[in-house]
């Protein structure tokens, strides 16, 4: 008999061992294939999501203002946006503010129109958010008509929270222009978005941390059954199958239950891409039709499967030792990613920044705020800019308006009245030599300084002011946001007047705790008062936005995975007690308590997992020790995240052995057991 | 009786699992169509024996020689071709693959030595109708009853025509009339086939099937003549 036929009717055979069998014999397929569907739904979506990123990436750079085309001056297509950013109950609501200047002002991918001024167009999430009881506070910031809908094609996800809010009152000049963009087109030419290496050797550390024990899960899968595969294979032994006969006949079988495995898989992953778009984790949310793995990724999958399933018979528990090495390298390089700020939230939790902003409109606002239920204090300081000469050539000294109390945020100024003023030490000399700080009784400009008569605004003159000669020289102390003052601080009576609208208002607000809305109203406030003011929540260290993105995905990786493993457990456990039910029937005769049979379910799950556990510990931290040596970093062990992890596969047992418990009970019913 | 004219030789056969010895200078001889009982209580090493007969164990020392070839120096293709061609095997629980039919399964030989399906079929329901279990070859071993399973093995036994069957208390899991019809229809075929059966039994009611009695005890052999 030539070989190829040789293969073919052992690969048949195998195939006819994997759907003979009658009821029995399928179910064990069917369990293989689901088991390998799993694995080949979660190697799918991993293939995808590259894709995913890319299309994602494509959409958010078409709509983006950094690479948009700017124009210097009004014409037919141009518009005036500006970013206006929002967060409500710890959800980012991105906001741009749009003033068309001509007839042909771009439109912003995904909508039709540009919004009127005093209406909005919001992306379906951010509709429902609205329309919600949830959204009711939000609708008190939000308040413009809804006129239209973001499409997809607009939006980064389908649960993006996006508005555009159409104004008439925008326009270029003044000390806030810089927040305002005069574009002609929003899509423009970016540099291609690469992650530095620190952040690629994370993502590939993540991917092989979740891919393994995927492989793992499908080589286990492959061998279910394999009690009665090695009965069924020493038996064709006998009757004189050679050991390659043997491995033939055996790959055939694995392939079989392979191939359902895939065609499962494919249906698990169609099924969970459909169910994707409801489903939103850290506000990240995914559109189904961005999951679409490319061709020869899926070529890859479709022949890796079944390859792997006759070739890899390896069960393990990596996924721990995955994640631990990857919690201890995120631990080690967190640094490099996530800085101090400098900021004091103990002293302010909010900090509303308003360009062009008057004494009267300041005063305004510090007052609604400090009425804000939950506010406990609002500190307003007014900055505004001096020089020596006018327009200023390069050095500006800065100045700080505020009464006492509000000034002791800046600087430690000791006694202090109305009327009062103080010059900061420190400051140094300017490149000409000339001393940064004024002296007291020295006669400055104030005010427009910089583009006195030069900008779309009406011109402002600078204004003439004399820093007062009684000035102190005092100790400037970091402000809650963290920064150093240098110049001059003065009370509101010593201060320039008739700045117009110059200079610019700052409110440091502290908060009760205790009342959970109280930033969200301050937010609302400052939107309706001025919708360029800027409130920053004060923080003391922020995150690089790819870092935290990955550290994103591996949670939505890790959360898959466990559901993968414990699914995977369950439907081991299932089949090795189909394939126990004649030692079950045994014990049950022997007249076993049902209570000593479950807990003998509990130690025959819980034992492997924590000798494996054990060993994924000890396993994941000597990787991630070796990579932090690797990569020059001091090696330091999150004993919490390790204990979470570890909890965290306690949990899967847990979960497992209870779902176990069912049929277990079942196959104990005597009607269960009588043909054993 | 001396090896002369013997099929299957074996001599100073010794095997050993860990420290127990299993068999300890073991001898055995079978002459063409001879059926040969091997007694012994439980543990003596008589399924040792027999599955160092039949080339499934390697034994530690001694050789086995079938129709003039030293087994233990043949490679596992060898043997398996060996046990596909010249070779059959009934056990006490069948041994039959309960996801093939039972038809299927005594035409399994043949399939694995290259007959295509319908031939090997057709062969394997003439084997099944001599042993009287025609009316089950559509049915999965697990839809028959024991004594028709074991018909079924020993069909599969017989069905390359071997020049030696291996039977490992063929009747161990049947009732006595079961037993006797299986030994009785084995034994028959056996014999009209030319085969020899080695015939490892500890019940003497079974061993009265053969011409011929050895008895191994300590994984010691001893030859004993029959008393007829």
């Amino acid at each position: 008999m030539n070989t190829l036929r040789a293969w073919a009717r052992d690969l048949s055979l195998g195939a006819r061992f994997a759907f003979g069998g009658g009821r029995q014999g399928w179910t064990r397929t069917l369990l293989t294939g689901v088991g390998v569907g799993l694995g080949v739904a979660l190697l799918l979506i991993g293939t995808a999501v590259p894709g995913a990123l890319t299309d994602r990436h494509e959409r958010e750079d078409a709509r983006s203002l950094l690479g948009a085309t700017t124009a210097d001056a009004p014409g037919r297509d141009t518009l005036l946006v500006a970013r206006v950013d929002q967060t409500y109950r710890h959800q980012d609501i991105g906001g741009r503010l749009l003033r068309a200047e001509g007839p042909d002002a771009p439109v912003p991918p995904g909508l039709k129109a540009l919004p009127k001024a005093g209406e909005m167009a919001v992306s379906p999430a951010l509709e429902r958010l609205l329309a919600s009881p949830e959204g009711a506070d939000l609708r008190e910031r939000l308040g413009a008509r809804i006129t239209a809908t973001v499409a997809d094609r607009g939006l980064t996800g389908p649960a993006e929270l996006l508005f555009y809010l159409g104004s008439d009152s925008l326009q270029r000049g003044g000390p806030g222009e810089y927040r305002i963009q005069r574009i002609t087109a929003f899509a423009g030419d970016r540099e291609p978005r690469a992650l530095g290496p620190g952040l690629m050797l994370l993502v590939v550390l993540a991917f092989v941390a979740l891919l393994t024990p995927v492989a793992v899960f499908i080589a286990a899968a492959v061998r279910f059954g394999g009690e009665r595969r090695d009965q069924r294979l020493a038996a064709l032994r006998l009757v004189g199958a050679d050991g390659r006969t043997v491995r033939r006949i055996a790959a055939g079988e694995a392939l079989s239950g392979a191939l359902v495995g895939l065609v499962l898989g494919a249906g698990f992953f169609l099924a969970g891409r459909s169910l994707v778009g409801s489903l939103s984790f850290q506000q990240r949310s995914v559109f189904p039709e961005d999951l679409d793995p490319s061709a020869w990724l899926l070529l890859l999958v479709a022949l890796a499967v079944p390859a792997a399933a006759v070739a890899v018979t390896v069960p393990a528990a990596v996924a721990v030792a995955g994640a631990i090495a990857l919690q201890m390298v995120f631990t080690g390089v967190e640094e490099d990613y996530e800085r101090p700020t400098g900021q004091d939230p103990g002293r302010a939790a909010v900090s509303v920044m308003m360009h062009m902003g008057t004494e009267s409109r300041l005063d305004a606002l510090a007052r609604e705020l400090a009425a804000t239920p939950g506010v406990v204090r609002a500190v307003p300081l007014t900055g505004f800019q001096a020089a020596r000469s006018t327009p200023a050539d390069g050095q500006t000294i800065r100045g700080t308006i505020g009464t006492c109390d509000a000034l002791r945020e800046v600087a430690d100024i000791g006694a202090c009245a109305e009327g009062d003023a103080f010059v900061l030490s420190g400051g140094g000399l300017s490149p000409t030599g000339e001393p940064l700080a004024p002296v007291p009784g020295e006669r400055l400009y104030a005010g427009n300084i910089t583009s006195f008569g030069a900008r779309e605004l009406p011109a402002q003159k600078p204004v003439e002011w004399a820093v007062p000669a009684g000035a102190r020289t005092v100790r400037a102390v970091p402000d809650p946001m963290g920064d150093l003052r240098e110049g001059v601080l003065v009370t509101p009576s010593a201060a320039p007047r008739e700045m117009g609208s110059w200079p610019t208002a700052q409110v440091y607000l502290q908060t009760d705790e205790s009342r959970p809305d109280t930033l969200d109203r301050i937010r609302t406030a400052v939107f309706r008062a001025e919708p360029l003011a800027k409130a920053t929540t004060l923080r003391e260290s922020s995150e690089d936005t790819s870092y935290a993105a990955i550290r994103t995905g591996l949670f939505f990786g890790a959360a898959a995975l466990l559901v993968l493993i414990g699914t995977s457990m369950l439907v081991s456990q299932l089949e090795q007690l189909r394939e126990r039910r004649r030692l079950l029937a045994a014990l049950v005769a022997f007249g076993t308590p049902r209570g000593t049979l479950g807990l003998s379910v509990l130690w025959q799950t819980a034992l492997p997992i924590a000798l494996g556990l054990s060993l994924a510990t000890g396993t994941g931290l000597a990787l991630g020790s070796a990579l932090l040596w690797v990569a020059g970093r001091p090696v330091h062990v999150d004993w919490t995240s390790v204990l979470a992890l570890a909890g965290a596969g306690v949990g899967v047992v847990a979960l497992v052995t209870l779902l176990t418990l069912p049929p277990l009970l079942r196959m104990m019913r005597p009607d269960g057991l009588r043909t054993e | 009786m001396t090896p002369a004219g013997s099929l299957l030789v074996a001599t100073g056969l010794c095997k050993a699992y860990g420290t127990t010895k299993a068999l300890d200078d073991a001898a055995f001889s079978i002459h063409p169509g001879e059926v040969v009982a091997v007694m012994g209580p439980s543990g003596s090493g008589k399924s040792t024996l027999l599955h160092c007969l039949a080339g499934i164990v390697a034994p530690d020392a001694g050789t086995v020689t079938y129709d003039g070839r030293d087994l233990t120096a043949l490679g596992d293709a060898e043997r398996s071709a060996l046990r596909r061609s010249q070779f059959g095997f009934v056990f006490q629980f069948g041994q039959l693959v309960p996801e093939l039919t039972c038809v299927e399964n005594v035409a399994l030989p043949l399939r694995l030595a290259g007959v295509r399906r319908k031939e090997a079929e057709a062969t394997a329901l003439g084997w099944m109708e001599r042993l009287q279990v025609e009316d089950v070859g559509a049915k999965r071993p697990g839809e028959v009853s024991g004594g028709q399973g074991q018909r079924v093995a020993v069909a599969r036994a017989l069905v390359t025509r071997p020049r030696v069957v291996f039977a490992d208390e063929p009747t161990g899991a049947l009732d006595s009339l079961n037993g006797e019809l299986v030994m009785q229809l084995l034994t028959e075929a056996a014999r009209a086939a030319s085969a020899a059966v080695v015939l490892v039994t500890h019940e003497t009611r079974v061993a009265a099937y053969s011409d011929r009695e050895i008895v191994v005890r300590d994984g010691r052999s001893r030859d004993m003549e029959r008393a007829i």
